[in-house]
Parts: C-alpha cells; sequence; structure tokens
C-alpha cells in the first residue's frame, strides 16, 4: 500500500500516537482537509473503538484494529480506479472475484464531519470506507477530499484466506491472536466492566479544560491533541454504559466545539502566514 | 424522425434513488420539450448504478414556430382619424417588422387596441437542447447533494461522463467540468472502459456487448429467473422482500447468480435470525423448504459468472460467520430469562424527558387496560395482555436485537415461547411492531394488535407532549410515521374505538410534560394525519374528507365509514342543493348555542312541516348510528332537503320578537347538529 500510495504522490505519514477512534482523526486528515492547499497522504492508524470489543471472542468484531488509510484534496477524476488499482496491487485479481460499491454516508458528529460515499464489498465482506468529504470541524470543504479507509485485518484475512482476524500470520511465526488477543480480553473487560466512571469523567473534564486553553493561546495543535483525548474518553464512558440519550448529545456537542475551534484557530493560521502549514 | 440520447455517468448512486433520479429526468426531460415546442414520437428510460440515461424517438427537427398576439397603441392613439398609422403605430410596426394591412383591432376592456400576430420561427431541435440541457441536470431532486471538484456543480454522487447524442451528432453540452460526448463506459470490471457509441439507436445492444444490462426490468428478470431456477432445482421458495429486489436490481450492471450454501449445523437457528442474516445489507436471497429455513441462499456477483468459485467461496465465508456470530447471541440471549430483563429496562434511556424504557412499558399496560375496557375484552384476555406488554421490550436487551434491529418484537416472541410464556404472549410480543408504516403488514392476532395500539399511541403521545411535533421534513422521532401505522392499523383492522377518551385517560401519564401542553396537540396531529390516509390511502376525495372531519371524533373509523357513505351518494343536483342549504343552515346559526326549544311556539306551517320531518330523521339518525350504520343516517338525513328548502323560502328567522327567534335559531342549531353527525355538508364541492 505504501508503494502504491507513494507513486500517487502521498506522503507517507506514520500512525499519530495520541489515541483516536478512527484514521480520520489523525491531524493529517483533520487539518490536512481544511484549507485550500493541494494534501496526499497515506498512513497506517490503529483505531481504538471500546464499544466494538468482544473480549476477542469475536473473528472479525474488535476493539483495536488497524486501518490504512489515504486522503487525496482535491480528488482525481478517475479515484475509483485508483482505489480499485490498490486493490490489485497487494494481489487481489478483481476479475476473480466480486466488488460493489454500496451506499454508506459516513458522519462523525464528535468531529463536525460529513461526506458521502460508499462501503466497498469484497466478496459481501466489508473492506474500505470510502468517502467524499463535505465538511470538517464544521467547516465547508472546498477544495473536498476523497478518504480511502481500508480495514487491514479484513483484506489480510481476504489474502490468506483465514477464517478469524486471530488467526493472521503477522509474520512467518508469529500469529495476530499472539500478540492483540489478551489485549482484546483486558481491554474488553476494561471498557465494558471496570473503568472508573467518576475518573474518567473527571478525565474528560481536565483535557476539555487543557483544550479550551490551548486554544485560547492559539495552539491549535496542543489543544487537538487534547481534544483526541476527550473523544477517547468519551468513548469509554459509552462502552462503559454510563452515558445516558440526554448526556450523549452534550458529550458530542461539547468535543464538536472544541474541534471547530481546532478548525478554525487552523484555517486562521493558514491565512496569517500565507505559506503553507501542512496538517 | 431523429434520435436524441441522454446519458448521465456517475460514480455508483444509491441502489434505491437510481430509479427515482431516472423517472424524474425522463419526466422533466419530457416537460421541457413539450414547453420547447418539440414534438417526439417515444421516450424511453434506462438506468444501471453508473448511469442515468434516456432515449428519445421520433424527435422534431425543430421547434414549431411560435404564434403570438402582440399588444400595440391604443386605437385612438395609433390610428388617426382617417385610419391612417399614426408616428406610434408605425414605430409598432417597425419593432416586429411588420407593414399597416397585419394590423389587427381588438377590444381588451374597456378600449379597443391595434394587434399584431407576431411569429417566431422555430429554432433547431440541436440549438435548443444545448440550452435545456445544463438546466435539466440542475433541477434533478436528490435526496441528499455532494460536491466532488470545485465546479460548484451538486448532485448525489459523483457525475463523470456525459453521452449527449443527436442522431450522429455530438451536441456541445457543457456541465460542470464535463463536455458531452458520445463515449459511454462499459462494466466496471468486464467491459471496455470507452465506448464510442455512433447513434442512439445503438446504446442498450452496445451497453450489452460491455456486459451492461441499461433496461431495469430485464435485470429485474434475470434476477427473478435464477431464484426460479433454484427454487426449481431444490425444491425451496424464495423469500423476497421488496427491499431486497429493489435493492438487487438497483446496484447491479448485469447479475450473474452465485448459488452458495452453508452447513446445515445452523438450520437449528430461528428462521427469521436465518433471513436477518441472509438479507443483511440487502445481500442475499434466503429460500424455505415446506415453511423451514433452507441452507441454501443465492447472491449476485456483477458482470460475470463465477468461474473459478472464488466469489462462493467468499460469500460462504462472510454468511458462515454471521452465522456463528447469530448462533453466539442466540445462545447468550437464552442464559436470562426473558422476564428478567424487564429489570434492565431502566438502564436504557427511551427519552430523556420520558423516561426509561421501563416507564414507556409501564405506560403501554396502563393504556392497554384502557383499551381492554373499551374494546369489551374478557378478563383472561386483559391478563395475558397486561403480561405481553410487560414482557414486549425486554428483547432490546438482548445481543441478538442489537446486532439485528430489525428483529425487534420478533425475537421477544421467540425468547417468550422459549421460556414458557403462554402462545398468545409470544405472538402478540411477535406481532407488536405491526404494521411499521402504513402499508406494512398487520398483526393477526387480537392482542398484537391492541399492543401495537398502545405502544403507538404512546410513541405519539410522549413525543407531542414534549414538544417534537414533526415539521415539513424534520420529524426526528420517527412521530408521523407511528401516526400513520396507529392509524392504518384502526382503518384496516377495522377497529371501533374512542382514541380521544383514550388519550385522556393516558394524559396522566406524562407528568413530565411542559406547560400548556395538552390532549389537544395529540388529536390535532392524529387527525391531521387521518386526513392524509384516508385521501391517499383509502381514496377519499378531499372535499368528504373534509367534511367528515369537520367535527373531530376520537372513532376514527367511523370518520372513514361516514366518508365512504358520503362518497357512495354522486355527486348530483340534490346533493349540490343539501351543500347550499346547510352552508345556510351553518351561517344563520353561528355562535349559537346548542338549546332547548318548543315547538309551541312556531308560527308557521313550513316550520311545522321541517319539525315533522326532524323529529323522523332524528330518531333514523340515531338509530343508524347506534348500528354504525353511517350510510342509513345518511339517508335518513337526505329527506330534510325539501322542507329546509321551503323553510328557508318562507320563514324569517331573525324576528324582533326575541323569543320568536332565539327558538328558531335553537330548532335550527338543533338540526345542524344531526347534520353533522355525518359532516359538514358545506364543504362539499358538487
Amino acid at each position: 500500500m505504501h508503494e502504491y500510495w507513494r507513486d500517487q504522490g502521498c506522503v507517507i505519514f506514520e500512525p499519530y500516537d495520541v489515541e483516536k477512534g478512527a484514521g480520520t482523526f489523525n491531524p493529517a486528515t483533520f487539518f490536512g482537509c481544511l484549507g485550500p492547499d493541494p494534501w496526499r497522504v497515506a498512513y497506517i492508524e490503529p483505531s481504538r473503538r471500546p464499544t466494538d470489543g468482544r473480549y476477542g471472542e469475536n473473528p472479525i468484531r474488535l476493539r483495536l484494529h488497524h486501518q490504512y488509510q489515504v486522503i487525496l484534496k482535491p480528488p482525481p477524476p478517475d479515484i475509483q480506479d485508483l482505489y480499485l488499482g490498490s486493490l490489485e496491487y497487494v494481489g487481489i485479481e478483481l476479475r476473480d472475484h466480486d466488488v460493489k460499491f454500496s451506499e454508506d454516508d459516513w458522519e462523525s458528529p464528535t468531529l463536525g464531519a460529513w461526506g458521502v460515499g460508499w462501503q466497498v464489498w469484497l466478496d459481501e465482506m466489508e473492506i474500505t470506507q470510502f468517502t467524499y468529504f463535505q465538511q470538517m470541524g464544521g467547516m465547508d470543504l472546498d477544495p473536498v477530499s476523497v478518504e480511502l479507509t481500508y480495514g487491514l485485518e479484513r483484506i489480510a484475512i481476504f489474502l490468506q484466506g483465514v477464517e478469524s482476524a486471530f488467526e493472521l500470520n503477522w509474520s512467518a511465526d508469529v500469529k495476530y491472536g499472539e500478540i492483540w488477543h489478551e489485549k482484546e480480553r483486558q481491554f474488553s473487560i476494561y471498557n465494558f466492566e471496570r473503568a472508573d466512571v467518576e475518573r474518567i469523567r473527571k478525565m474528560f473534564e481536565l483535557a476539555e479544560a487543557e483544550a479550551k486553553a490551548c486554544l485560547e493561546a492559539g495552539l491549535v495543535f496542543p489543544a487537538y491533541d487534547h481534544t483526541l483525548h476527550c473523544s477517547h474518553l468519551f468513548n469509554v464512558l459509552d462502552a462503559r454504559g454510563a452515558i445516558s440519550v440526554a448526556e450523549r448529545e452534550s458529550y458530542i456537542a461539547r468535543i464538536r466545539e472544541l474541534a471547530r475551534g481546532c478548525a478554525k484557530g487552523y484555517l486562521k493560521l493558514l491565512e496569517e502566514r500565507r505559506a503553507r502549514v501542512l496538517a | 424522425m431523429p434520435e436524441f440520447l441522454l446519458e448521465v455517468g456517475t460514480e455508483e448512486l444509491p441502489a434505491l434513488d437510481a430509479p427515482v433520479l431516472a423517472r424524474a429526468l425522463g419526466d422533466k426531460l419530457a416537460q421541457v420539450l413539450k414547453e420547447e415546442r418539440l414534438g417526439f414520437s417515444g421516450m424511453e428510460i434506462h438506468w444501471t448504478p453508473r448511469r442515468l440515461a434516456v432515449l428519445v424517438r421520433g424527435l422534431a427537427e425543430r421547434q414549431a414556430d411560435l404564434v403570438e398576439e402582440v399588444r400595440g397603441p391604443a386605437v385612438a392613439v395609433g390610428l388617426d382619424p382617417q385610419g391612417n398609422p399614426t408616428q406610434a403605430a408605425l414605430g409598432f410596426l417597425r419593432k416586429y417588422g411588420a407593414s399597416p394591412q397585419d394590423l389587427k383591432r381588438k377590444v381588451v376592456g374597456e378600449k379597443e387596441y391595434l394587434f399584431l400576430e407576431v411569429r417566431t420561427p422555430g429554432k433547431p431541435a440541436r440549438e435548443v437542447l444545448v440550452g435545456i440541457i445544463p438546466d435539466l441536470l440542475r433541477s434533478l431532486p436528490c435526496r441528499k447533494t455532494m460536491r466532488w471538484d470545485s465546479s460548484g456543480v451538486a448532485f448525489l454522487r459523483p457525475i463523470r461522463w456525459l453521452v449527449c447524442l443527436l442522431d450522429g451528432e455530438v451536441l456541445s453540452v457543457r456541465y460542470g467540468n464535463l463536455t458531452a460526448d458520445r463515449v459511454t463506459r462499459g462494466h466496471r470490471f468486464f467491459g471496455p472502459r470507452e465506448l464510442v457509441l455512433n447513434s442512439p439507436a445503438e446504446y442498450v445492444e452496445k451497453l450489452r456487448e460491455a456486459r451492461v444490462i441499461a433496461d431495469p426490468g430485464e435485470r429485474e428478470r434475470m434476477i427473478q429467473d435464477a431464484a426460479k431456477g433454484v427454487e426449481g432445482e431444490h425444491g425451496v421458495r424464495a423469500l423476497w422482500t421488496e427491499e431486497l429486489l429493489g435493492i438487487l436490481v438497483g446496484s447491479l450492471e448485469w447479475p450473474s447468480p452465485v448459488l452458495g450454501k452453508f452447513p446445515s449445523e445452523f438450520l437449528d437457528l430461528p428462521a427469521p435470525v436465518i433471513a436477518a442474516v441472509l438479507h443483511e445489507e440487502g445481500k442475499f436471497v434466503p429460500f424455505a423448504r415446506n415453511g423451514e429455513p433452507a441452507p441454501v441462499f443465492l447472491g449476485f456477483r456483477d458482470g460475470k459468472e463465477d468461474e473459478k468459485g472464488y466469489v462462493r467461496k467468499g460469500y460462504e465465508r462472510v454468511v458462515k460467520a454471521r452465522l456463528r456470530d447469530a448462533r453466539f447471541f442466540f445462545e447468550n440471549d437464552l442464559k436470562r430469562p426473558l422476564a428478567e430483563r424487564v429489570l434492565d429496562l431502566r438502564e436504557i434511556v427511551y427519552e430523556a424527558r420520558l423516561g426509561s424504557v421501563w416507564d414507556k412499558v409501564q405506560r403501554i399496560r396502563e393504556i392497554c387496560k384502557h383499551l381492554v375496557d373499551s374494546l369489551g375484552l374478557d378478563g383472561e384476555q386483559g391478563t395475558l395482555l397486561d403480561r405481553a406488554a410487560f414482557l414486549c421490550k425486554a428483547d432490546l436487551t438482548t445481543e441478538m436485537v442489537r446486532e439485528f434491529p430489525e428483529l425487534q418484537g420478533v425475537m421477544g416472541g421467540i425468547y417468550a415461547r422459549h421460556f414458557g410464556e403462554p402462545e398468545e404472549v409470544a405472538v402478540a410480543i411477535e406481532e407488536h411492531l405491526l404494521p411499521r408504516t402504513r402499508a406494512d403488514e398487520l398483526p393477526e392476532s387480537t392482542l398484537g394488535t391492541v399492543l401495537s395500539l398502545a405502544d403507538k399511541l404512546d410513541t405519539v403521545m410522549g413525543a407531542i407532549l414534549i414538544g417534537e411535533v414533526p415539521t415539513g421534513s424534520r420529524d426526528p422521532y420517527g412521530i408521523r410515521r407511528a401516526a400513520n401505522a396507529l392509524i392504518s392499523l384502526i382503518l384496516r383492522k377495522g377497529l371501533v374505538v374512542d382514541l380521544f377518551s383514550t388519550i385522556d385517560a393516558a394524559l396522566e401519564l406524562y407528568p413530565q410534560i411542559p406547560e400548556g401542553r395538552d390532549a389537544g396537540a395529540v388529536k390535532g396531529f392524529l387527525v391531521e394525519r387521518l386526513r392524509h390516509i384516508i385521501r391517499d390511502d383509502f381514496g377519499i376525495p378531499h372535499d368528504i374528507a373534509e367534511a367528515v372531519l369537520a367535527v373531530p371524533r376520537g372513532d376514527f373509523l367511523g370518520a372513514l365509514e361516514r366518508a365512504r357513505a358520503l362518497a357512495s351518494l354522486g355527486r348530483d343536483a340534490a346533493l349540490a342543493e343539501l351543500a347550499q342549504i346547510f352552508e345556510r343552515l351553518r351561517n344563520i346559526t353561528k355562535g349559537h348555542e346548542l338549546t332547548s326549544f318548543d315547538p309551541e311556539l312556531f308560527q308557521q306551517e313550513e316550520e311545522r312541516e321541517l319539525w315533522r320531518e326532524y323529529l323522523k330523521a332524528e330518531g333514523r339518525v340515531r338509530q343508524a348510528l347506534a348500528n354504525r350504520d353511517f350510510a342509513g343516517a345518511l339517508e335518513a338525513l337526505l329527506p330534510l332537503g325539501g322542507p329546509l328548502h321551503r323553510y328557508f323560502e318562507k320563514v324569517f328567522v331573525m324576528v324582533e320578537d326575541e323569543r320568536i327567534r332565539e327558538n328558531r335559531l335553537s330548532f335550527l342549531r338543533a338540526l345542524l347538529s344531526l347534520f353533522l353527525e355525518i359532516g359538514d355538508l358545506s364543504v362539499l364541492s358538487v
């Protein structure tokens, strides 16, 4: 994937070292989609989703999975062909299989982001979310960006012909399950049963206060790190069943407010510098 | 005669939107051609997930000439006394290149004017089409729009190519960053990327060679034939839903069947669970053998048969993994009796102001109790209904329902049966969400029907009492759909129930409601939905719906039956006269309260005649209403028309003498009320 997308002019980026629910939250996507400058980036992102934990007992539903994320701004007109080319590049013979683009409009209320696109199904297994972002951080995007989010475990399952992520060979002699199974189990116990609700709420408040203070000082990137903390802590509270429907809305609105502040601050920065400050 | 082809090439359109857009494209083009005076003999609409196309046959070469009458100066200004054109008229003639003998005279209003008949020659079809296509594309109704480049163009999905051919000629249409050409595209994997069209006529066949079936009807036949083949070969029956068929037709350019099997060890899962796994995302067609699930399913690969069997293997792996998940959920769910789960509903917020799902269940039970009385169910049925109401939401806490929300209710029934609840209870739980929409299937059992009614009524009442009244397309709580389903249930099941008294009785169950909200808002909203439903679903004409709903009643079935009685009358002169008389009756009694009157005070024969007829009619009307014979009631009212007519001709109601006047008004008011038992006839347009 790195080779393929590098040849398409992408910056090959690294996972961002703050916990997050999806590759979209990486600053290379959040900030990269904002502003007028062209931007192409690709990276792997370990993505934590506490509510998706299954104690390591489900073959493909994981609390932490790995995404391969590509952003192309603006999207080239042949983007679908480019995407399909990447599948062929990693060894999927498309004419022997069944590939469908099935309507799925993506939305992240916490990031104030939404887009239009598809889930891509390979022999009716979902392997990619394909989205034309229309808004990010509450800002209309011009130009728009296309986001490709590949589910790496799913694609590896397909390529290796196994039935469960835990059976994947990570190397010749190390299985995925040997590295991840116990972590899945422990984090599922933690997220669903053990996380201390009061402490997590306090951590949320602290991270939120810190993010706001950074925004006031015009420090958008540190503010964004703390926004990511908030988002993850909210996900933990949600998995823990500690958030009522009414509270949910207000938590989401609080995070979205921070994200919007980061987006605004970043756009202001771009305007002031009159030089590229990428992602 | 020329042929014209317009093809809009897109990235994959949502399966159920493509047909809507294709029809809109055809309708709008037909409308614009008509406005532009371009005749045509036929139109074909084609579409796939990647294209919307319209093929116009027998198109006129050019527009019909436009002939317009243009008004010039008034005759008094335009002609001198000798009848020769003045400077004003000459200017008018110059403007249109006409000569004095072309002038015509015509009276408009009070004055006579000079007129010219101006003929604008029609433009060639080519020129007109180039002008109208961009607006046509812009006007297509998208559920949601997106942008994909900086051209400012928006659509449901990116538009990537345009074909615009008038016979062999490419029309130079530009839209966004695209320029129309004669190049379409074949199947994404099994056709040429670029496909040159020489003429509109070869569109369908050239695409077929490129592995694309442009005609959705043909794709539907291919899909259904494949399913029939499986039915014949395996002695099974396909379990279709309209949505599944729609998604398959809408997501494939060349449906190629792939038959898969799953291990029969999964057949002990409940049939609805297996169907839900296969229906998921509109992917696979499930089959049944003798009413039981069969271990085969049919998927469709796009483009070409699965020669190497890889696709079948992939499908089977996905289905097996999902069935294994389902088995895991099922076994976990069976570890705890359904009744024990009810308490967990306290943890699930239904709505912040309306409490938890547990609170909702308590309200449903109370509403059920009221309905048991008004529907005349016996004590045993009442007990069973209460049990079903108590359990009906418990499946929300099960893993299966969390994974497959569409199995809500159905799983509750299955789990209830498993844990030994009475069969009636299980069935009522299973059916209590039906109908989900106004066209959906209905509950069969009495208890299921009553439970469904109570659940939906609570949903609607709760939302409206906290002020969540749907506006325009905004309906976050799905209240309009719930209300439609509720009313549809009453009307289609023929339930005689006074919804208003149930609403009044249930009002105390909502202690959190803000000031100023009352049962009136709920009743008003439901009556408004009733108005739509009897018009749209039961074919009641607009004015009759208005007439019977002029006096809102909680007996919704009665409104429909009254409307049907009125509709069966036929719109003749007699009804027209009655409507007129009724209007007089209503106007003259406006503001007058219903009070008693004294027949002794009647002075004229016409009054006494009307009084006698009124007495006859009243008895018959009351009797008919008691028997819910609304046609009979209406028939009893009709003979009042003649006497009323004579009354209004001869009797002066508003006399000086207050006693006489008030007495007459009271009598007429009573007469009015009797008519209003059917409806406000004055709104009838006859």
